[in-house]
Order: C-alpha cells, then sequence, then structure tokens
C-alpha cells in the first residue's frame, strides 16, 4: 500500500485518526446519481446507524467501503488506506465483513464449512484453526450446536446469526450489516439484535441499514440519514428521534411511526 | 460430467471421478488401436508405379458389405476379405507397395477418393461412363446385372414385367438410375413405374426381399453366387437383362491419364499370368459357379447361439468400447469447452465475443449432426489437405465433430445452471474476499454442477447413441460392427439384439450412476440432508 496522503481539504487531523473517512464521494450508475458528494467519518468503534427511504442509496453507500459497489469521485479512506482500483481487495475484504439481508449462505456447504472456507481460502488459516475459530464464534451467536446442519435445515434467525459468525471468522475491524433483519419474524429479531448488541459491545467498529429503532436508539452513536443519495443529517441518536433536523427526516419518522 | 465434478472434487462431492477417467483414457487407448489403418513399411518405388501410390503404400478405400468382393469374414472389423481386396493386394505387391484400407460407407467411397484419403476405390463398383465423367475406372472382373425374388417367384421376360411392383437397391449405387431408365420407357408405354427403395447397405437390400416387403432387389450375379450359401436358398434370379453398359467392375481412381494406363498394365498382367483366374476360382465367381437356387423352406425363429456367440465376440466388445469411448472423450471435451463459453455467455457485458458464440451456439444446433460428420470428414481436406493424412483418423475426425456438436448443447445446460445458482452467492463470496476464480470454483460451480447434471446425463445418453452415427465415416463402433456381422450372416434379428443388450446396459449404467450422484446433493432437500445426517 502507498503511503496516505491527507487529502486536500480534510479537517485537521485528529489524534486518533478516523477509522472510515469519507470525502466528497459520489456513485454513478450511468446517469443517476446513487450517492452525490458523501462527508463524514467514522471513528474506531463507533457504531453507525443508515437510515433513510426506499431507493435513497443506504445499500449503495455501505457497498462502496467494501468496493463490492466501487464509488467514481472522491475518496474513501479506511484505517488510512486510500481505496481505489489500485487497493488490494483481499486485503480489503478481511478488514471489512459484510452481512447482507438474504443470509446468502453458500447452501453446498455445512455451517461449519461456510465459516471456514475463506479464512483458508483467503487468510490461509490453516484448516484445524479455522474450523476452532468458527466453533468459538458459532457458540458467540448462540448456535454451537448446528456446526454440522446445512443452511436449508435452519431457521431464517438461525441462517443470519451463521452469517454474521461467517463474517466474524474473517477477524474484521468493520462489520457491514445491510438490513440483517428485514427477512425475520419479531423473535427472531430480537435474537439477531442482542448478538448485535454483543458485538457493539466489543466495540468493532459497525454500520448498520436497519429500521429497528429501539436498536438505533440503544446502540448507535450517530444516526446518518440519507435521501436521493445524499446526507441530510449526522446526529446522535436522541436528538434525531425527538427533533430530527430536516423536515425530510420528521416525515420519515412519523411514516416509521404510522406503520 | 467428469468436468463438472472436477470442480467440486475439493469439496468431495464425486467420487465416481476416478475410475472413470482411468476408463477414459483406456478407451482412448482402444480407440486409437482400432481405427488407425493397418501401415506397412514402404519399400523401393519404380518409375512404373501409378503417382497414388504414394510413400510406398497404396490407400485404397471400400466399402467391405458386398460378398465375395469386399466384406468381413472374421470378427476384425478392420480386415475387409474378398475378390476385390485379394486384387489390391497383388497390384501392390507388382508394385513393391505395402497395402493399405480404409472401410468406409458406400457413400462415402467417391468422396474420400476426391478428399486424397485413397488412392484407389474398390468396391464391387461398376464400370460406368457417368462415372467415368469425373474418375477413371479400370475393368477387372465381368459381371452381370441380376433380378432378384424370393425363391417361390415364377421367371419374368423383361424389366418392364416389374412396372408397379417396389424393388430394393444400394443406396449410392447406379442401380437406381438405370431403372429411372426403365421408367422413362413404361411411362412412354403408359405403364406404372417400378419403384425404388434405396438402403445403405446391401444386406438390407436383400433382407427386404426376405421379409417380403419389396418384391425383388437388383444386384450382381457374383455377388449372388456368393450369398447363395447364406441365403439357404430363400430367394433366385429371376431376370439377367442383359445392359451393355452393366459389364464389368471397376477400380476407380483419380483422373490420371498415366496412372490408369499403368493401372489397366498391371491388371492385363495379372490376368495373363493366370493371378486373376485363381482369386476368381476362390471365391467362386467363374461362370460354373451358377447353379440354380434351390428352394429350402426357410428356417425361422430365433437363433440363440448367434446371439450369445456375437454378444460374447471380441468385435462387438471393441465396437461397444469404442462407442463408449467416443461418446465418453467428446462428451469430456464438450464439458471443458462449453464451461467458459457458458460463464462468458452469463456475463452481463455484450462483447463480440459473446455474438461469436451465440453464433457457434446457433450453428452448431442448428446443422444435423450427420452433416457435420461428413462435413468433418469429406469436405474439410478439400480446404485444408492435412486432414487428409494418416494421423487424422475416422476416431479424431469423430471426435472433433461429436465434441463441437455437443458443446452446442451443453453451453445451454451450462448456462441454465449458472444462471439458476442466485445472485447472492456471487455477492457473498466476493464480500468475503474470496478471488474470481475461487468464487466459481468453490461456490458458484457446485451449486451449478447440481443444476446441470441431470439434463448433463441425460445429453450423454442421447450423445452414446449419436455415436452410431460415426459408421459413415467408417469409424467401427457398435452400429458398424453389428451391420457388418449382418452383411456376413444375414442374421438380423440376432445381430440387431445383441446390440441392442449393449446400448440398453451401458444407457442403463449412467441412469444407475446419475441416481447415485444426485443422492449426493442432498444439502439443496431440507428433508434428504436431515435423513442422511440421522
Ligand atoms: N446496479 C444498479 N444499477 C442502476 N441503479 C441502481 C443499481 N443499484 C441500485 N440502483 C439505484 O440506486 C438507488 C439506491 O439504491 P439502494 O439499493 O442503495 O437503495 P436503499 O436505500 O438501499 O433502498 P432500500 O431501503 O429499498 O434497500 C436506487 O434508486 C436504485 O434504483
Ligand atoms: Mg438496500
Amino acid at each position: 500500500m502507498q503511503p496516505n496522503p491527507l487529502p486536500h481539504g480534510s479537517p485537521q487531523p485528529a489524534q486518533h485518526p478516523p477509522m472510515i473517512a469519507v470525502h466528497n464521494m459520489s456513485k454513478l450508475y450511468g446517469e443517476f446519481v446513487a450517492l452525490d458528494r458523501l462527508n463524514f467519518d467514522v471513528q474506531r468503534g463507533e457504531k453507525i446507524v443508515v437510515l433513510g427511504p426506499s431507493g435513497s442509496g443506504k445499500s449503495t453507500l455501505i457497498r462502496t467501503f467494501n468496493r463490492i459497489e466501487p464509488h467514481d469521485s472522491g475518496s474513501i479512506i479506511i484505517d488510512g488506506k486510500i481505496i481505489n482500483e489500485k487497493t488490494s481487495l483481499t486485503e480489503l475484504r478481511c478488514m471489512v465483513g459484510m452481512v447482507f439481508q438474504n443470509y446468502n449462505l453458500f447452501p453446498h456447504l455445512s455451517v461449519l464449512d461456510n465459516c471456514t472456507l475463506a479464512p483458508q481460502l483467503v487468510r490461509n488459516v490453516a484448516r484445524k484453526d479455522a474450523q476452532e475459530m468458527a466453533h468459538n464464534f458459532l457458540k458467540q451467536v448462540g448456535i454451537p450446536e448446528q456446526a454440522h446442519k446445512y443452511p436449508i435445515q435452519l431457521s431464517g434467525g438461525q441462517q443470519q446469526r451463521v452469517a454474521i459468525a461467517r463474517a466474524l471468522c474473517m477477524q474484521p475491524e468493520v462489520m457491514l450489516f445491510d438490513e440483517p433483519t428485514a427477512a425475520l419474524d419479531p423473535e427472531a429479531i430480537t435474537g439477531v439484535v442482542s448478538i448485535m448488541d454483543t458485538l457493539a459491545e466489543q466495540g468493532i467498529t459497525t454500520l448498520c441499514v436497519t429500521h429497528e429503532m429501539a436498536f438505533s436508539r440503544r446502540i448507535a452513536d450517530k444516526i446518518v440519514f440519507m435521501d436521493q443519495g445524499r446526507i441530510l443529517e449526522i446526529t446522535p441518536p436522541e436528538q434525531f428521534f425527538t427533533a430530527p433536523q430536516t423536515e425530510r427526516a420528521q416525515n420519515f419518522l412519523n411514516q416509521m411511526i404510522r406503520y | 460430467m467428469a468436468a463438472l465434478s472436477f470442480f467440486a472434487a475439493k469439496n468431495k462431492v464425486c467420487k465416481p471421478n476416478k475410475w472413470a477417467s482411468a476408463l477414459l483414457i483406456g478407451l482412448l487407448g482402444t480407440g486409437l488401436a482400432l481405427s488407425t489403418p493397418t501401415m506397412g513399411r514402404a519399400q523401393s518405388s519404380s518409375e512404373t508405379v501409378p503417382s497414388f501410390v504414394q510413400d510406398g503404400t497404396l490407400t485404397v478405400c471400400t466399402n467391405p458389405t458386398l460378398p465375395p468382393m469386399t466384406f468381413i469374414q472374421g470378427s476384425d472389423a478392420s480386415k475387409p476379405e474378398g475378390m476385390d481386396i485379394d486384387v489390391v493386394r497383388a497390384l501392390a505387391q507388382r508394385w513393391h507397395a505395402s497395402l493399405s484400407l480404409i472401410t468406409m460407407d458406400f457413400t462415402g467411397l467417391f468422396p474420400s477418393l476426391a478428399a486424397q484419403r485413397c488412392g484407389l476405390v474398390i468396391s464391387g463398383i461398376i464400370q460406368l461412363a457417368d462415372r467415368e465423367k469425373n474418375f477413371d475406372a479400370v475393368a477387372y472382373q465381368e459381371t452381370a446385372l441380376t433380378v432378384v425374388a424370393r425363391a417361390n417367384t415364377p421367371p419374368i421376360k423383361s424389366m418392364a414385367e416389374l412396372s408397379g411392383k417396389t424393388i430394393a437397391v444400394q443406396a449410392g449405387t447406379s442401380y437406381a438410375a438405370r431403372i429411372e431408365r426403365e421408367n422413362v420407357s413404361l411411362a412412354a408405354a403408359g405403364k406404372a413405374p417400378i419403384l425404388v427403395q434405396q438402403y445403405p447397405t446391401e444386406d438390407q437390400v436383400v433382407q427386404q426381399v426376405l421379409i417380403g416387403r419389396v418384391f425383388a432387389f437388383v444386384s450382381q450375379d457374383v455377388e449372388l453366387y456368393y450369398r447363395q450359401k447364406q441365403l439357404h436358398g430363400k430367394v433366385r434370379i429371376i431376370l439377367k437383362p442383359d445392359y451393355q453398359d452393366y459389364r464389368h467392375f471397376a477400380a476407380y481412381l483419380r483422373k490420371n491419364k498415366q496412372d490408369r494406363a499403368l493401372l489397366s498394365q498391371t491388371i492385363a498382367e495379372l490376368e495373363q499370368d493366370g493371378t486373376l483366374a485363381k482369386l476368381r476360382q476362390k471365391w467362386s465367381l467363374s461362370s460354373q459357379a451358377e447353379q440354380a437356387l434351390t428352394a429350402d423352406e426357410s428356417s425361422g425363429g430365433f437363433n440363440w447361439q448367434s446371439f450369445f456367440s456375437a454378444l460374447f465376440s471380441a468385435a462387438f466388445l471393441k465396437g461397444a468400447a469404442l462407442t463408449l469411448g467416443v461418446a465418453l472423450l467428446s462428451h469430456f471435451i464438450a464439458i471443458l469447452i462449453s464451461i467458459p463459453m457458458a460463464v462468458a455467455l452469463n456475463s452481463h457485458k455484450n462483447s463480440a465475443l459473446k455474438w461469436v458464440l451465440k453464433a457457434y451456439v446457433s450453428i452448431f444446433r442448428g446443422a444435423p449432426t450427420l452433416l457435420q460428420l461428413l462435413f468433418i470428414w469429406n469436405a474439410l481436406p478439400q480446404f485444408f489437405p492435412i486432414f487428409r493424412e494418416q494421423w487424422f483418423t475416422p476416431f479424431l475426425a469423430t471426435l472433433v465433430a461429436l465434441s463441437i456438436n455437443e458443446s452446442a448443447y451443453q453451453v445451454e445446460i451450462n448456462r441454465a445452471a449458472l444462471s439458476a445458482v442466485d445472485g447472492g452467492q456471487e455477492l457473498a463470496a466476493d464480500a468475503l474476499g474470496m478471488k474470481r476464480k475461487q468464487v466459481y470454483r468453490y461456490v458458484i460451480f457446485p451449486q451449478a454442477l447440481r443444476i446441470a447434471l441431470p439434463p448433463t446425463i441425460n445429453e450423454f445418453i442421447s450423445l452414446l447413441k449419436t455415436t452410431s452415427l460415426a459408421s459413415v465415416i467408417s469409424l467401427q463402433e457398435l452400429l458398424a460392427i453389428t451391420q457388418v456381422q449382418v452383411a456376413r450372416t444375414f442374421e438380423f434379428t440376432e445381430y440387431y439384439a445383441a446390440a441392442l443388450v449393449y446400448y440398453l446396459a451401458m444407457v442403463f449404467f449412467f441412469l444407475f450412476l446419475q441416481k447415485r450422484v444426485e443422492r449426493r446433493f442432498s444439502w439443496a432437500d431440507r428433508k434428504k440432508a436431515t435423513a442422511n445426517a440421522a
């Protein structure tokens, strides 16, 4: 990796450099501007919840951090490293883990193999060590006894726990969640949310797109509110939920409460 | 099948892999051995040797289904025998050349001669002015046209009496055209024409008379003398029309005055020194061989002994091995080609490559497989002379044709299988930092394999049967072997049954394999997964 020059016009370096620094970052799909000149920092260990109406660019935003969606202009710096076409994707994705709404477990592999495949292939962890680590994380997400089952034999909530364990097995420093509870029933949501609570307490840097208001209030250090590809507010949750600064956020909250 | 399981090997999905590839290599060896024409060592050449003798080798094309001129007597399908074969052997000896025989369908003989795949064609072929427009011919044996019907049929006086009746002739011979000329005069006389059915082999022509589908067949007298024994007096000659232009069998060569002169001179020498007379004696071609075809009551029924001896004969076993080998190998290659093609076709980018691939698939799915085989064997050498050399064996040509043809079908299977794998899988694998190759190998291919495998095995079973088409380019696979054996013995039912047993055994084995392999994909089915774990 090349040395990391600070982008022009960035705020003066803090004592602890941010984990993620986003500066004037934009993303286009053809002509369509999905992300429009975004600026914000995420400190090490900080928990960010991204809120916004459907189609506002939440998924696109968090996908730019592991470069599943490459951004088109501006800069993203993660842990001091500039993310661009020269970035080693392997290194980046070891550092940034991701959990999807639909779990996306590998159906042809057992729960254990789901968790050990990438560490072995990407991080070159020995099979035995990978399995030991997988067992630990499966215990942590509360399903140690399911290690030898296939994903199809698990409930939705259990599958999402495996997906979280699978991401953790890569030992990431940043975790990205894209609506991890959206496909679950209320009971399963509680389980998954409590796991995310635990993770948050352990201090891993987290960006989470979710509609779980209670979780956001309890966990988030900041709420990032987006609309039409732009960030309208970055505020602590108390302030966001009680007195949002923008009318757009107010409307969004009203709708959230109504449904 | 083997190719797709290769990708899953790391995940221990497919065990039959190892022995399958061992079998494959074994069969390939057999196939190459079977289909390579015998090559002898060249001896000194002299100026009296025709130019079609190349590198001290006289290469001859023949269709060995016309006893006693050219036919297979023993169980080795690559060793034709008969008057014709002895004649070219004598010629080769005169020219101090070694003899290489290539056997093929009758219809393939002249295209092969034109493609310089052989220097001479000798196959009990009548000397005809029409044929001499394109090729030179030298006669070596007298003959007469005969019309043959079932034993109890009374003789007729002229061809006109066949008006309105159906007769059978071998396809590619000149008999059909000759009968057309009869039909012109019949039409002029206001009579119904003679109806003609054409069959690819002489034995099938005879069989049509034996089973009573047609009234008579047209053949040469010498052939009939020989077939008497086989036919057990089931047929008789009802007419010998005296056609001026149907009196000689000739060997054919590419147009070349000097070669033609040399060939006639050598044949004249063989006639003078009594060599040909001896051969005529050997193959019962001399005129005293003609006897009344006595009417025996035919013994019907299934000859179990013939059936079993065919079933366990080395010839059938070799034929089946070749069929299986060609099918396995060409499908294996087809799968190898089709996987990258499917991946490219499934990509989101719209490239020129995609259009090329689409054209490839359309062409090779659109054209009949038989046409593709004939094209590669007969037309390709005219564009690229390298394909008429010895190394390009029928086995290799079949492999090329079937691999290309099959890959066009396999692409569609692979493509459907790849796009059936959820897009989230690739996303998740990407997010875990896997490289492109790893994503395909460990995540996408194993899942696509489950979807592709049943239709792939179906394709293979269909391919196994398609290999029988390769008999037209002289590959001695199971059906070709069967036909040669039938030509020798006329025991249709028994030999067809033996071939059927082989085909069914192979197909059932692969259906069984399909079931076994499908069981390994229990991860896709909740109940099965639970049952397996228990
Ligand atoms: N691959 C793509 N090509 C073109 N446009 C896209 C693509 N992916 C997303 N978009 C567009 O970008 C915008 C942002 O999409 P995104 O998925 O980030 O929204 P979101 O905020 O996550 O919405 P939701 O809450 O429904 O998940 C949408 O208008 C969407 O139509
Ligand atoms: Mg989204």
